[in-house]
């Protein structure tokens, strides 16, 4: 059962066609990793299912219902959650407030209080809980954003690159992190440039090359795809 | 019909010549710096104040003009010194630092110089064309305005400064190390910015009633003109202006003043909605 | 609901400060009986102007909108009270007109709220274009002075300025004098309360997101454009509650109310006194007025002067705002004496405290 359908879409700036009729299915339940060289439209495609700007052609469904036309937040109160790639917290309030944001929606009152300790805890921040969210590393910062779009229990976890800038260990728990949550039914969808993490968490993965899809299917049957290896033409960690 | 034409032409040439000539000072500041000032009220304000004070004192009107257009543009560079130079890139901290600076100012001069001083009057000369009469003084703020424009195009674009200005304009940190002195290049643009400011205030002060507050009669269409404009004062404010003029001379001759200003009110809003950045985002060719 | 009124947008909070506000209060009530009634009105006359203060502290400081139409709205109100009162005959008909202008005046701070916000319009273009909008106002009341503008009796009268209208009345007791002070305490004590409890909330909560990092506020899933038009209108609205009162205590208002330089003051109270923070623009804001009044009793171009001296230093030397720098000097020093040497140090703790409901 498909949860994100998007059927046909173009989106052209200007002079520049930045994804091609692109058709592509997210299925309820399962990680899906989108992946490609620089400028393959992985982003454009990434923000054009959140909703930052429509396409210029196309339909996109979510749960068979058309948001095309829809902005972020009406998506958001459909069941989706985003993170872009660089952490975007609110840099002036404590993280235990960014959290409470984040949860204010779903809970009240104790339970609040104590599903923030729960996710402070998960994301290792419950002693910096009382600092400002600028204060903290990138890494933590990225974590608390990750944290917070997952505080909204959402039926698809959307992540342009939440790797980006963390270290091996830190890349590797919040690949674990991402598990347990698609164990209890989350569906995510994650654009990613790390194959290391590609290959720790992906179910399926789509592949976009200059705006178009390359090619689709399983971990493996990509992983061991040589004309996939070629497009990122000789990094290594595509092998 | 050749008299209905030049009439059209007359009233159009005197808005635009309004508008750029109260305008293109805050768009330099704005377009190089970032900076919104507040204070360019009080700089037209200065040009007309010393222009009619040098013109009591038999100095020649023309020459008034220049001097008072040049001593703007002093008090400029000591204004940026001590106070713009903080908040580059900062707009909104550059507007209330401004408008702190131009309160002083306003309400200093009321305390200084009172609330009005005679004015000079308007050179004399008209001319008539079919059964209009016009005013020549008019025709000669178009041209000046017109002078500006060249001239600015001719200082930014084909002289050493100029480029490095717009080096500046573009990449700070870039032209910095190519060797640009940025630090120079604000202030002297700021005294640009407010010396053009002065001669608005010189060109425009035979025709006006001198009063301290006489700042705020132009800063409202200064600042549309230069949002509606954007960044770009060739390829922002003087098209803005030319827009902007016709707007208002359509209402100003439909529906009289009111209209006119709240109709270019309006015209403002739609265009910022359409074009956040203004005329100059469509017209300047995006090179990087 | 009460337990918002302490919260982490606000500061001051548990027994030292509410007893504070409760002695401030009593003394505030005392007052009339050792005053003389020119005293009493003058006060009530610096309290007129405290709505509008707040009104722009929660969009400013806390919605990061600088709006620069407080004015604007103070006259639509002040204006709309005028020709309510006139034509509605005075008498109790006041209150009804008081209550109709602030909805008038709300009405139209939607309309051009909707208008700038559903466009787009944010960051320094929001300042701009309502501080267009408050001088074309101003210009095209300032020439109403002819006898053709009216709106039934009421003459609009240019910068002679509307005049005729009745104060605030029940029946034909007139609420003026010490009255007319206990009635605008009063308003006050509800309004700030109101304003603690709101932006203490979670809409206050959104609000304070939107002003952070709008893009990650509308990905939690919040319209943010709501909130803002949300925040926009009530902070307009204290703006008319300031016009139609003053209008009502004075019997008269003209332009000069709403043009320049009146319609900087505002932004000079709110800038000086700490516009993240709704009792700093409460403390500091009366203070201001009260400064302002006494000076320009002298010389008003003086008093506009240190305004303007005013505005320039906070922005160059403390941006947060001097009361809420001082106070919050105060409170450390305070909270550091209690906890014997652990004091936290301003740089890494955050000036606000984490939400200990």
């Amino acid at each position: 059962m498909s949860l994100v359908d998007v059927k046909g879409v173009t989106k052209r700036f200007g002079g520049l066609t930045a994804v091609s009729d692109v058709d592509l299915t997210v299925n309820a339940g399962e990680i899906h990793c989108l992946i490609g060289p620089n400028g393959a439209g992985k982003s454009t495609l990434f923000k054009l299912i959140v909703g930052l700007y429509p396409p210029t052609k196309g339909t996109i469904l979510f749960d068979s219902i058309d948001i095309t036309e829809e902005r972020p937040s009406a998506r958001v109160q459909r069941g989706m959650s985003i993170k872009m790639q660089a952490p975007s917290v609110f840099k002036e309030l404590p993280v235990r407030q960014n959290i409470q944001i984040a949860l204010q929606e779903r809970f009240s009152g104790a339970q609040r209080i104590f599903e923030e300790d729960r996710l402070l805890t998960l994301l290792n921040l419950a002693p910096d809980s009382g600092k400002v969210a600028g204060a903290l590393s990138h890494g933590q910062q990225q974590w608390l954003e990750i944290g917070m779009a997952l505080a909204l229990q959402p039926q698809l976890l959307l992540l342009d690159e939440p790797t980006a800038g963390m270290s091996p260990e830190e890349t590797f728990r919040t690949g674990e992190l991402i598990k347990s949550f698609n164990a209890e039914g989350m569906t995510v969808l994650v654009v990613e440039h790390d194959m290391a993490f590609v290959r720790q968490i992906a179910q399926r993965v789509t592949v976009l090359h200059l705006g178009k899809i390359f090619a689709r299917g399983n971990l493996e049957a990509i992983i061991q795809d040589e004309k996939v290896a070629e497009i990122y033409l000789g990094k290594t960690h595509a092998h | 019909m050749a008299a209905e034409l030049f009439s059209t032409f007359y009233q159009f040439a005197d808005v635009f010549a309004f508008l750029i000539l109260s305008a293109a000072g805050l768009a330099i500041v704005f377009g190089m710096m970032g900076v919104i000032n507040m204070a360019h009220g009080e700089f037209i304000m200065c040009g007309a104040y010393v222009t009619v004070g040098l013109v009591k004192l038999g100095v020649p009107l023309a020459i008034a003009q220049a001097l008072a257009a040049v001593t703007a543009g002093l008090i400029g560079v000591a204004v940026e010194y001590l106070v713009v130079r903080r908040f580059y890139k900062r707009p909104q901290d550059s507007l209330l630092a401004t408008w702190g600076l131009s309160l002083i100012v306003t309400q200093s001069m009321l305390l200084i110089v009172g609330s009005s001083i005679t004015g000079i009057g308007t050179p004399e000369g008209s001319f008539a064309i079919g059964g209009y009469t016009f005013s020549t003084y008019r025709l000669v703020l178009f041209a000046c305005a017109v002078a500006v424009l060249i001239g600015l195009y001719v200082t930014f674009m084909k002289t050493r400064f100029g480029v490095m200005a717009r080096a500046t304009m573009q990449n700070a940190a870039m032209a910095r190390a190519l060797g640009a002195r940025t630090g120079r290049i604000y202030a002297i643009s700021f005294g640009i910015g407010a010396g053009l400011a002065g001669l608005c205030g010189a060109l425009y002060a035979p025709t006006m009633t001198l009063i301290p507050t006489m700042g705020a009669t132009f800063v409202v269409e200064s600042f549309v003109t230069v949002v509606v404009g954007g960044a770009n004062v060739l390829l922002g404010t003087a098209p803005a202006a030319v827009f902007l003029a016709m707007i208002r001379m359509a209402l100003n001759a439909s529906y009289g003043q009111i209209i006119g200003q709240i109709g270019m009110l309006f015209a403002v809003i739609l265009i910022i909605r359409v074009l956040p950045e203004g005329i100059s985002s469509v017209l300047v060719r995006r090179g990087r | 609901m009460f337990k918002l009124l302490d919260g982490s947008q606000t500061l001051g909070r548990g027994w030292t400060f509410w007893s504070c506000f409760v002695a401030v209060l009593a003394a505030a009530l005392i007052y009339p009986v050792f005053a003389d009634s020119y005293d009493v009105g003058n006060f009530s006359y610096f309290l007129i102007w405290i709505f509008m203060a707040l009104g722009l502290c929660l969009m400013w400081g806390y919605g990061g909108m600088l709006s620069f139409g407080q004015t604007l709205f103070f006259g639509i109100s002040g204006y709309a009270y005028g020709v309510l009162a006139i034509n509605m005959g005075g008498g109790s008909a006041t209150i009804a007109a008081l209550v109709l202008s602030i909805i008038i005046a709300m009405i139209a701070a939607g309309i051009l709220g909707y208008f700038m916000i559903w466009g787009g319009i944010n960051g320094i273009f929001f300042g701009i274009v309502t501080l267009s909008a408050t001088l074309v106002l101003a210009f095209f009341l300032g020439q109403t002075a002819g006898p053709e503008w009216h709106i039934g009796p009421a003459r609009l009268n240019g910068y002679n300025g509307m005049k005729g209208m009745d104060p605030l009345a029940i029946g034909d007791y007139f609420i003026e004098g010490s009255a007319l002070y206990y009635v605008m305490v009063a308003l006050i004590v509800i309004v700030y309360l109101a304003l603690r409890m709101l932006v203490n909330s979670r809409i206050g909560n959104v609000i304070v997101a939107t002003r952070e990092n709008p893009q990650r506020a509308e990905m939690l899933g919040y319209d943010v454009r709501k909130y803002q038009l949300l925040t926009f209108v009530i902070g307009s609205g204290l703006a008319g509650l300031s016009g139609a009162l003053y209008t009502s205590w004075g019997q008269f208002i003209t332009p000069s109310s709403i043009g320049l330089p009146a319609a900087a003051m505002p932004i000079v109270w709110v800038a000086f006194s700490g516009r993240s923070d709704l009792t700093a623009t409460l403390v500091g804001s009366f203070l201001l007025l009260f400064g302002f009044q006494t000076i320009t009793v002298y010389s008003q171009q003086a008093a506009l002067v240190l305004m303007g001296a005013l505005l320039l230093a906070t922005v160059m030397l403390a941006p947060q705002g001097f009361v809420l720098g001082i106070g919050k000097l105060v409170a450390d020093r305070w909270s550091a004496r209690r906890r014997l040497g652990a004091s936290p140090a301003l740089a890494d703790t955050s000036r606000l405290q984490p939400d200990e409901t």
